[in-house]
């Protein structure tokens, strides 16, 4: 773990630095008390501001129907959950979230699958291939979704495969690749090559020491670009929208389909944002952890 | 690392690329050059649809748009993503719990985060935003169909979705930063705002560069927000070349897939042209290692 346990802990030990650099006279309590309540009371703001579309739209879907979307907006009424109930009964919401997270999970896994040994060889092949194959890399990371998805929508229907949640998974390995052998081709770069020469003359093969030095060693790298994919997989609403019909629609092709409908039907549209919203929230607690510790190790510098 | 080895190991990622990147863009110029209708072969027009994406103001009106909106909210992300970073850094146990608060924005959906936007501001759905800065300034704001409201709406759902990302990432950047040269600052007696803009923002140029290039890269093609928050981004100039391309390919009437795809081709040589820099600074930087 010599490699990045190393950069983690003298990371946390940084910002205790920083700290006092920010608040620059660490001998002054009072003072530095009263900094602190200001930043607190700032970043708490701030929280707010951000977190306010959410709220209100967890206050809007308990709303009883006729006073969801009413002008002037109601702050005051009697809590129900009737829209999720409607949602669950008069709609598919069931097999979208389902869709959703099969295409999140499958996506993921094979971008990792095949990113991870390709980012490895980018990593430890000085040759202007990699060169090459990095810009190529970045500049698919930036290509607008249509120019590939609508030709995609033709090859897909030509392997009668559309519609279906392997088509998306498919479309978001592909589309997602750059991003993640950019990201752990950076994070590989980190660790020093000796690590796997040495692990080869003791006779391990190539697979052998990426499968057992390197792969270890880039624990926190290999979750951070997990993370990074199925949220990627879990928000992509033009692909899915190019790509499925009625069999395979993920959450979000359905909450913008219900949009321009009746108020009923937004309010569902606002509860299947608050079910889809929070399973992820959950997740973007767990998740910062591993990102800052992940991200800190190296891999964004370039 | 010998050639063979590396053939086996980024084999399959170049063939996931090439079959469904690379084979889908050549499609896309082919089609860029052709008078394509659904469900039958194209034909062979030569230029014609570049001539036509240039033979009125359209294009050049959605590419202003996108590009200022692009460069606008870059630069408030590099600013406010670096005060937020600099913030929740300074913080002691509660650091992670605002962090993970912090990053809810970023992991809703586009689409999703949206319409959240479009109940919380349009007064048609009781928006309590609008219906506040009614009650204390007595000017109704409408934001759907006011082109410089809207445009301050979408630059604010925008920036809201992707603040944390760049939060993090120069937090994640500011765990690096030397102590030593934090030390050296302090006994020179540099004030705290000389520190950061001499000190810690040069350290992390590499960090800043980094959420600049996914900020372009992601809002040159913005498109989920203006589903929900532009319904009539055509009428009031609010139109990204993205959605120009999905209306000339799915609406108007038309179905003009060649044009589409001629504005595609388009898109990606201004996206090229846009990342000119980065581009540079990643084959320069491959090429020392």
């Amino acid at each position: 773990m010599s490699a990045l346990a190393g950069a983690i802990p003298s990371a946390t030990h940084g910002s205790t630095d920083q700290d006092d650099v920010l608040h620059e006279k660490p001998r002054r309590p009072p003072r530095r008390t009263g900094r602190a309540l200001v930043v607190g009371g700032l970043l708490l703001l701030i929280c707010w501001a951000l977190l306010s579309p959410v709220l209100w739209t967890a206050m809007t879907v308990t709303k009883p129907t006729r006073l969801a979307f009413v002008n002037p907006p109601q702050f005051f009424y009697e809590p129900t959950f009737e829209s999720f109930v409607n949602l669950w009964q008069t709609t598919s919401f069931y097999s979208y979230l389902v869709n959703t997270i099969v295409v999140a999970v499958i996506s993921t896994v094979f971008a990792l699958l095949i990113g991870v040994p390709a980012a490895y060889a980018l990593s430890r092949f000085p040759s202007w291939i990699s060169t090459v194959l990095l810009v190529a890399a970045l500049i698919f990371r930036a290509l607008p979704r249509f120019a590939v998805v609508l030709p995609m929508y033709d090859i897909s229907r030509a392997l009668h495969i559309y519609d279906t949640t392997i088509a998306i998974s498919a479309a978001l390995v592909a589309i997602n690749q750059p991003f993640s052998i950019w990201l752990l081709r950076n994070f590989f770069a980190e660790i020093p090559e000796q690590l796997d020469e040495a692990a080869m003359l003791d006779g391990c093969s190539r697979w052998q020491a990426l499968r057992k030095v390197m792969i270890p060693l880039m624990g926190p790298g290999i979750l951070t670009a997990g993370i990074f994919m199925f949220l990627f997989a879990f928000q992509e609403y033009l692909t899915a929208l190019v790509l499925t019909n009625v069999n395979a629609p993920t959450v979000p092709v359905f909450i913008a389909t219900q949009l321009g409908q009746t108020l009923p039907m937004l309010q569902q549209a606002g509860a299947a944002s608050m079910l889809l919203t929070l399973p992820v929230i959950a997740f973007a607690f767990i998740a910062q952890r591993y990102l800052v510790a992940g991200l800190s190790s190296g891999s964004v510098k370039g | 690392m010998r050639r063979r080895e590396f053939a086996m190991f980024a084999g399959p990622s170049i063939l996931v690329m090439s079959g469904l990147l690379l084979l889908p863009l050549y499609r896309t110029v082919q089609w860029s050059l052709q008078k394509v209708d659904y469900g039958s072969p194209g034909e062979f027009v030569g230029l014609d649809n570049y001539r036509q994406a240039f033979s009125n103001s359209r294009l050049a009106d959605a590419a202003v748009f996108t590009v200022t909106l692009t460069l606008l909210v870059t630069a408030v992300l590099l600013v406010a993503g670096y005060v937020l970073a600099v913030l929740v850094n300074g913080l002691g146990r509660a650091k992670p719990y605002v962090l993970g608060l912090l990053l809810v924005p970023y992991v809703i959906p586009h689409i999703v985060g949206a319409s959240m936007f479009l109940w919380l501001f349009n007064s048609n759905y009781g928006g309590v935003v609008t219906y506040v800065i009614e009650k204390l300034t007595g000017v109704e704001i409408l934001w759907m169909t006011d082109t410089w409201a809207n445009r301050i709406l979408l630059a604010m759902n925008i920036t809201w979705a992707m603040l944390p990302f760049a939060m993090l990432i120069i937090v994640a950047g500011l765990q690096g930063v030397p102590d030593e040269i934090l030390e050296a600052a302090k006994m020179d007696g540099a004030s705290l705002i000389r520190t950061h803009l001499s000190v810690i923002v040069p350290s992390i140029r590499g960090v800043l560069g980094f959420v600049a290039l996914i900020s372009i890269m992601d809002v040159v093609r913005v498109f989920d927000p203006l589903v929900a928050l532009s319904p009539s981004a055509v009428q009031i100039g609010n139109e990204s070349i993205m959605l120009y391309i999905y209306n000339v390919a799915f609406r108007d009437g038309g179905q003009n897939l060649g044009l589409g795809s001629a504005i595609n081709v388009l898109l990606i040589i201004l996206i090229v042209i846009l990342l000119f820099p980065f581009i540079r600074g990643v084959a320069k930087e491959a090429k020392t290692r």
